[in-house]
């Protein structure tokens, strides 16, 4: 394979990782962003949506619909979360969810392995999508590629939500000056579920996405719940714009580390964090916001 | 007078009821395995294995035997606090099982604590020949013998010989040697590996389009993967998508489970390596004809390499213990050391020189199965029986 092919490659791997991370982390920061709560269940639920989409494609379902029933699913189940769980603590300091959310990722695991065993679990995909696909000098696997326009619909989805619709704008309004919104008669509580809700169904699309890519097992969600933070940290919390750069980001150093210095990676991908932390607290866009 | 009588009713009364109690007490082993996790299928099977040989053993020194599980999560701190809970109360006299060299060598460090034989039958280090005195590997081929049988394999083999080798392994105590061993072996029979420094991903990888990528990169046409074997399936799969499975012959320092094989499905055909044993034993030993059925019979599953190896290495323990006549580390210990099996893959000896085992293995090849009673789509073909000496090391 020539350096163009390999480059090539890299970029698409980035973009896929990065992508994978972004619809994780954008579903933490609108949680926060309208919530301030920090969830940590957020990898169950990613992961509860990879289950949800292995179950229907076992049972004979399309695999296209599992995109539309993972987010359905977890969204439910982060409904039923926000008004049993969070909507009783919201008034409360935020280390209450914090600690609140801890024990219930706690919960999920356990449930997962209850209802679908501890083995790693494949989703079989259709036949089409485990080609691969010639782009110039390099042969690329068609369901990455699915992945990649997946995220970029979503996204899309996601942008002209909170840019074009009453509910979008009362979210950005909301996470901005949340008085100011309860002041003009919005009901803010509502704002404030349909929020939590959106970040759970973004769990469950992207568990939906990288069940068929990494398999499905019950605690594939901690490893993602951990490189989701780091990118909310980047990128600042609370920001959707800086989560994308740094999603970006995430994706390109992790390829590109564990291409050249794979012993290395991971060390690469935190001390940029820690580096972040120190010199820019409010992310690379300078828009997180902090308790 | 009264005093005597009293003292001889309860000394009777004693013998009459506690005496047979006394005898019944069981001998309690423990088993340590991966119940949940990455590797908790291979960690079921390790169970099952110990589960069959104590069942058919029945009793040692006279007593029921006792096996008394403990799921090690795969990570070296849980798996030494289980085994501690194990010796200290729930008083089990030797430890047996564990799935990775990092468990193992964990709790082998910790033994002089212990104060308990330690029989190992999945950890494939070679930093456990002559370890301790107390530390034994009965089971799975260590990673010097693999790495023999897989390179003589790719010697003998005109396809795999002519290919250039990528190696990959798990970034962990088990990879890195497995990683150094097939390098080293590889660079002695003029067979090309294209990155000798070799690429360690870390456990917890679940993307490996970046490592695909350097394969691509590399211009390799032969893969030396040394992976925890359930992560095998996915390797294979994502190496499938990307297309590299057209060209690349996959070579395993650790060969996938039965259950790995059915999850690769045909990404999976075709991975070469040595192992001890493979169902397809059964063409050619009675012996593992009549292992694999009684298996199948107890379990409803596919005989697993796993299940073999644990049910050898528990065989090898409980034999030793009789063999010892005590229950004292130290004695049994000694009844371990040189103590043999007769199992599904032939003789198994515990060598005296370094608490190790000695036993023939198999060179296989992945393919679809043959019609079986046991229901499994894919086997591990057996290609060639390498003879215990040939692999080695010199007893």
């Amino acid at each position: 394979m020539g350096a163009l092919a390999t480059v090539v490659d890299l970029i698409l791997n980035s973009l896929v990782l990065g992508g994978v991370f972004l619809i994780v982390a954008i579903g933490l920061n609108i949680i926060y962003g309208l919530n301030r709560v920090m969830n940590l269940a957020h990898g169950s639920l990613y992961a509860l949506g990879a289950y949800a989409g292995y179950t229907l494609v076992n049972l004979g379902g399309n695999f296209f619909l599992t995109l539309l029933f993972a987010p359905l699913v977890v969204g439910l189940v982060g409904l039923v979360i926000e008004r049993v769980l969070i909507s009783p603590m919201r008034a409360r300091p935020m280390v209450y969810t914090l600690i609140l959310t801890y024990g219930l990722m706690f919960v999920m695991d356990g449930c997962l392995k209850y209802f679908w065993g501890k083995e790693t679990r494949f989703i079989a995909m259709p036949e089409f999508m485990t080609q691969t696909l010639s782009l110039g000098p390099v042969q690329y696997p068609v369901f990455r590629l699915v992945i990649l326009l997946a995220i970029a619909a979503v996204m899309g989805g996601l942008m002209l939500m909170l840019g074009r619709t009453r509910m979008g704008v009362n979210m950005r309004a909301a996470a901005d000056i949340p008085e100011m919104v309860s002041a003009v008669g919005v009901n803010l509580r509502m704002v404030q579920m349909g929020a939590f809700v959106l970040g759970c169904v973004l769990a469950g699309v992207a568990g939906a996405l990288a069940g068929p890519l990494f398999t499905v097992y019950p605690v594939m969600g901690h490893g993602m719940l951990i490189s989701s933070f780091v990118v909310v940290v980047i990128g600042g919390l609370g920001s959707l714009r800086g989560a994308i750069y740094a999603a970006l980001l995430i994706g390109v150093v992790q390829t590109l580390a564990e291409f050249f210095i794979t012993d290395l990676a991971m060390v690469l991908v935190y001390m940029m964090m820690a580096l972040i932390l120190v010199f820019k607290p409010r992310g690379l866009v300078g828009e997180g916001k902090f308790e | 007078m009264k005093k005597f009588l009293a003292i001889a009713l309860a000394l009777i009364f004693t013998g009459l009821t506690a005496g047979p109690l006394m005898a019944a007490d069981p001998v309690k082993i423990g088993v340590l395995v991966p119940l949940s996790g990455i590797a908790a299928q291979g960690g079921v099977e390790l169970r099952d294995g110990s589960i069959m040989a104590a069942e058919e053993k029945k009793t040692v020194l006279g007593r029921p035997i006792e096996l008394v599980v403990e799921d090690t999560q795969l990570k070296p701190d849980v798996a030494v606090s289980k085994a501690e809970k194990l010796v200290f109360k729930d008083d089990v006299k030797a430890l047996v099982g564990v799935f990775s060299s990092g468990v193992g060598l964990a709790i082998a460090k910790n033994i002089d604590k212990l104060g308990v034989p330690f029989l190992t039958t999945h950890v494939m280090t070679t930093e456990f020949y002559g370890m301790h005195p107390l530390v034994f590997r009965s089971g799975q081929l260590a990673n010097d013998q693999t790495a023999i049988g897989n390179i003589r394999g790719i010697a003998e083999t005109p396809d795999l010989k002519k290919r250039k080798y990528y190696v990959l392994v798990h970034d962990y105590a088990w990879g890195h040697d497995a990683g150094n061993r097939f390098v080293q072996l590889a660079k002695e029979k003029g067979i090309e590996v294209v990155n000798p420094q070799y690429d360690k991903a870390p456990l917890n990888t679940t993307d490996w389009a970046t490592y695909i990528s350097k394969i691509k990169a590399s211009g390799a046409d032969g893969v030396y993967i040394a992976l925890i074997t359930t992560v095998i399936p996915v390797f294979t799969k994502q190496a499938a998508e990307f297309g590299i499975l057209k060209n690349c012959r996959i070579v395993s320092g650790a060969a996938p489970g039965v259950t790995e094989l059915e999850a690769a499905g045909e990404n999976g055909v075709g991975i070469f390596g040595a192992s001890c044993y493979s169902w397809d034993l059964e063409r050619t030993s009675p012996k593992a004809k009549e292992w694999n059925q009684r298996y199948y019979q107890r379990f409803k599953a596919v005989p697993s390499d796993a299940a073999a190896h644990a049910y050898v290495g528990t065989m090898n323990l409980l034999n030793g213990i009789d063999k010892a006549g005590s229950l004292e580390a130290k004695k049994i210990a000694d009844g371990i050391r040189g103590q043999a099996f007769e199992g599904p893959y032939g003789k198994v000896l515990i060598a005296p020189k370094d608490n190790c085992a000695r036993n023939d293995a198999v060179l296989t090849e992945t393919l679809p199965a043959p019609p079986n009673p046991y229901g499994a789509k894919y086997y591990m073909k057996v290609l060639k029986v390498y003879k215990a000496d040939e692999l080695g090391p010199p007893q």
